[in-house]
């Protein structure tokens, strides 16, 4: 543990550390293009420089190693005026268009402009080196290589991240250029990462370029829900519609996020989106749609029909128990049953889980607590009540299904759900961990939260719900970060 | 006196009749640490650019049994410098001799010669010296049954400068773009397939031989205290008999002009001196004929003793021209990795070219100073380095010469 000294602070370093990163963890910021926390170093930006003593040139702090007694400064005549220059130098090639590109907000060219630059530039517009512009670059990427810094962070990115490959820098000098390998192509599952990690305005989401100012947007930390892993994320949102989804880096999940994860929020305003119930045919409002579906089974329970509840993965703790409330407490059926789901585990190494359900764990405790019977001990009955992306699946006869859905599909009766970017829930993700999905955006105005929808329904029986998810959720066993 | 251009000993069979690979016997009998302190007496020096001292560089490499490799710069590429291409034409053997000594030295058993991609006749002529060596029992397995075993493998470059660096040169033989290395790890302890590698310029591992011979003592007391033995100059420029010469270091530069290149050329006068390859800084007529050619006398100069590539120039050269040539170079070979090297190197050019043609103001040159300034010493690699020497030395001392191209009085290339 070498005792080192920044800027007259004394600070203890690990064995092995970087400088930057000493200093980062001691609050003390030093700028950086190259540089990033999941990638190898590369050393070749030279924004990070910082002057040792006893070392006669200036040192990158990204590749230094502490070691014991280093006298270091972050912030000197001689440092500020290098990282001026590095500055400068990147900025001469450099289209000076910052109105008409994408990245602004979230620049680092203009924000260390800010705070080294304020330079008239020297450099004769009409020397500019002239490379490619915008050409897309897979399904979710523009790539401008005139923008490009050359910082090869989306190259390490497809080299140690994916190991696909497919990105590498042809050419030499100030004629170098990120290039896509021809037979490969961007094809990875995580190429939306690389727009992120990118500091410059190269390469840019086709989804997201020019769709709103990053700093016009609001950020909610969230997590995704396309499959067992339950990346944390960052929902960037303004006036009511969510416009993209990043990872929030952590150290207990995901430091990425796949580009699946990354367009789920396009269900919220898709078109085939379900806005109101449809029960046979017809749409109703959520009046309508409890006493409908009121009618429907208490005519079934007048009739002695056999009713099953079907508890599903994809749904949250709270309408699960919501779902075991109404067919114990309303509807008094013994039939209520789970669905085993895929075997959970990283399918690609990275991120994605071969169990695409996010909640399958959270069920599994559900299971353990009220004795419920797996769906493969279902026999046939009159009326089954699940969540659509379950039942799609079974062999069930539509007419006797009643279904929660977000998607319009062919089902007789389908009750319009609000997605979890519209209503909070819990999921356990498949290391055990218990997070919150959090409301961003308003629903459509007949969409129902699952357990207000029981709720209601229960009323209409005379049973009066107290529901306490969290009592319910504090007695399962799951895991917190930080354990 | 010369030791490795003495006499041409093209093939074997007159290397071995002049004593050739009686280094490596008698090598054999000592132990490496021996060899290496006997380099380590010689004081030689690499004899590629940097100059630092052979013997304690063998001696940085881990004494264990893992996996170590010896590696022969051959990757002369330097504008003005066309010393080794002589030495692989006249005594290739002495080359491969050096390497297997530097091996047995550092317990490696893999040799890799790493060839310039335009030197094919050179390549060839290696590639036949080996063969020969291999047919005589010099290479391969129980070398002389000693029970060492070495063997080296010709690697051609395919035509960048930058692969001159040594960790650049490591990663073009791993099969990736040559760009240089982070240092440390320094190639001694991570070199090439992250094995401990020492890397030597071909002068350098030709020396070898010769100190195992005449004992390091001896050869130490040849030339100069620090800048022991003898060097290889190669001189281009207008002067009466340009080409290879080798000289005890610490010869006269004005001896060297008048008694080896037999003076200048009939009506051009000495205007400067680019010492040691194109990357080192210029010095005046005036400062050439104070200066011996070593190490300390040149540094003490202001300029370095580099590879030995002498570029003489002429009263009829105009240095605007010649600094734009040679930034066009810098410019073409950057590798691009530094943002410093990769953008200075070619704002270098273009605004050296609107100098040239005189299209730029006064303030341009100091503006062409300050960008050489402000690359200098920022890179991972000495090229960007390279680059800034050379402008700054010829705006500081030929500055009259920028002043005319802006007023467009320049009387020499009558721009």
């Amino acid at each position: 543990m070498p005792k080192i000294n920044v800027d007259g602070k004394d600070l203890i370093a690990n064995d092995g550390e970087s400088i930057l990163n000493v200093c980062e963890r001691n609050g003390i910021y030093i700028p950086r293009y190259c540089y990033h926390p999941s990638l190898s170093v590369a050393g070749n930006c030279r924004m990070c420089l910082v002057e040792i003593e006893k070392m006669p040139k200036l040192q990158t702090a990204c590749s230094t190693i502490a070691s014991e007694g280093m006298v270091v400064k972050t912030d000197s005549e001689k440092v500020r005026k290098a990282r001026k220059d590095v500055l400068e130098f990147l900025l001469i090639n450099h289209p000076l268009d910052c109105s008409i590109c994408d990245q602004v907000g979230e620049c680092f060219l203009q924000d260390y402009y800010f705070t080294y630059g304020l330079r008239k530039s020297r450099f004769k517009l009409e020397n500019k080196n002239q490379k490619q512009k915008r050409r897309e670059v897979g399904e979710y990427l523009v790539l401008d290589n005139e923008r490009c810094i050359l910082c090869t962070r989306c190259v390490r990115f497809s080299n140690e991240v994916t190991k696909t490959d497919e990105l590498f820098v042809n050419s030499r000098g100030d004629r170098a250029f990120i290039d896509i390998s021809p037979e490969k192509g961007v094809t990875n599952k995580y190429s939306l990462n690389i727009a992120d990690i990118c500091p410059v305005g190269a390469f840019t989401s086709k989804d997201f370029r020019f769709k709103q100012r990053v700093y016009m947007l609001q950020t909610t930390k969230s997590i995704c829900t396309l499959c067992a892993t339950g990346c944390k994320i960052n929902i960037w949102h303004n006036n009511n519609t969510i416009y993209r989804i990043t990872p929030e880096p952590n150290i207990y999940t995901n430091t990425w996020m796949c580009d699946d994860g990354r367009m789920n929020y396009k269900i919220v305003n898709s078109s085939e989106r379900l806005t109101h119930s449809m029960i046979n045919g017809t749409e109703y409002n959520k009046r309508q749609t409890v006493k409908q579906v009121f009618n429907k089974l208490s005519k079934a329970m007048d009739d002695k029909l056999r009713i099953a509840v079907v508890l599903s993965n994809y749904l949250s703790i709270e309408d699960n128990i919501s779902l075991i409330y109404l067919a114990k407490n309303v509807l008094k059926t013994p039939y209520i049953f789970s669905i085993e789901s895929n075997q959970q585990k990283i399918e690609d190494g990275i991120l994605i889980n071969s169990d695409k359900s996010p909640n399958s764990n959270g069920i599994k405790l559900l299971v353990k607590k009220y004795g419920i019977k797996d769906i493969s001990e279902y026999a046939e009955y009159d009326i089954v009540i699940g969540f659509y992306e379950d039942i799609k699946n079974l062999r069930i006869s539509p007419v006797k299904t009643i279904l929660f859905s977000y998607k319009k599909s062919s089902y007789p009766c389908l009750i319009a759900l609000k997605t979890y970017f519209e209503t909070d829930g819990s999921f356990i993700n498949w290391q055990g961990y218990l997070r919150k999905t959090a409301k961003v955006v308003n629903s459509p105005e007949n969409t129902f939260d699952l357990h207000h929808f029981v709720m209601e329904v229960s009323h209409l029986f005379a049973v009066y719900p107290d529901f306490n998810f969290k009592g319910i959720i504090k007695d399962l066993k799951y895991k917190e970060e930080g354990q | 006196m010369k030791i490795i251009l003495e006499k041409e000993l093209f093939d074997i069979k007159t290397y071995i009749t002049n004593g050739g690979y009686n280094a490596i016997k008698k090598a054999l009998t000592m132990t490496p640490q021996s060899v290496i302190d006997e380099v380590k007496k010689s004081n030689l020096r690499g004899r590629g650019g940097a100059g630092f001292p052979t013997g304690l560089k063998w001696s940085f490499i881990p004494k264990d049994k893992s996996q170590k490799y010896v590696v022969c710069n051959s990757d002369e590429s330097e504008p003005g410098t066309f010393k080794d291409r002589e030495i692989i034409h006249k005594n290739p053997h002495s080359i491969i001799e050096g390497m297997i000594i530097a091996g047995y030295a550092i317990g490696a058993t893999k040799g890799y010669i790493y060839i310039r991609g335009e030197f094919v006749r050179e390549a060839r002529i290696i590639e036949k010296t080996i063969y020969e060596a291999k047919e005589s029992g010099y290479l391969g397995k129980n070398i002389l049954n000693s029970g060492f075993d070495f063997d080296i493998t010709v690697v051609r470059g395919a035509g960048a400068y930058i692969c001159g660096e040594e960790t650049a040169l490591l990663e073009s033989i791993e099969g990736k773009q040559g760009k240089p290395r982070i240092k440390p790890p320094f190639p001694a302890t991570k070199g090439l397939f992250s094995s401990p590698t020492v890397i030597n310029n071909v002068e350098t591992l030709a020396a070898v031989p010769y100190i195992m011979i005449m004992g390091g003592e001896k050869y130490s007391r040849i030339g100069k205290e620090k800048s022991s033995g003898t060097k290889l100059f190669s001189v281009s420029g207008p002067v009466n008999k340009p080409g290879v010469y080798e000289i005890e270091l610490g010869l006269s530069f004005k001896d060297f002009l008048e008694n080896y290149l037999m003076g200048m050329k009939d009506g051009v006068k000495l205007k400067a001196v680019i010492v040691g390859g194109s990357s080192v800084p210029v010095i005046t007529a005036d400062e050439a004929m104070k200066v011996n050619l070593d190490y300390e006398s040149l540094s003490q100069a202001g300029t370095m003793l580099g590879s030995g590539g002498m570029i003489i120039i002429g009263d009829d050269q105009c240095m605007v021209e010649a600094l734009y040539i040679l930034a066009r170079f810098y410019h073409h070979e950057s590798c691009g990795q530094c943002t410093p090297c990769r953008e200075g190197t070619g704002w270098i050019y273009k605004l050296l070219s609107e100098i040239l043609s005189g299209k730029c103001k006064e303030k341009d040159i100091d503006l062409l100073y300050e960008i050489a300034e402000n690359m200098m010493g920022r890179t991972i690699c000495p090229l960007a380095d390279a680059l800034s020497m050379p402008v700054m030395s010829f705006v500081k001392k030929f500055r009259n010469e920028f002043d005319k191209h802006i007023e467009g009085s320049c009387e020499i290339c009558q721009r």
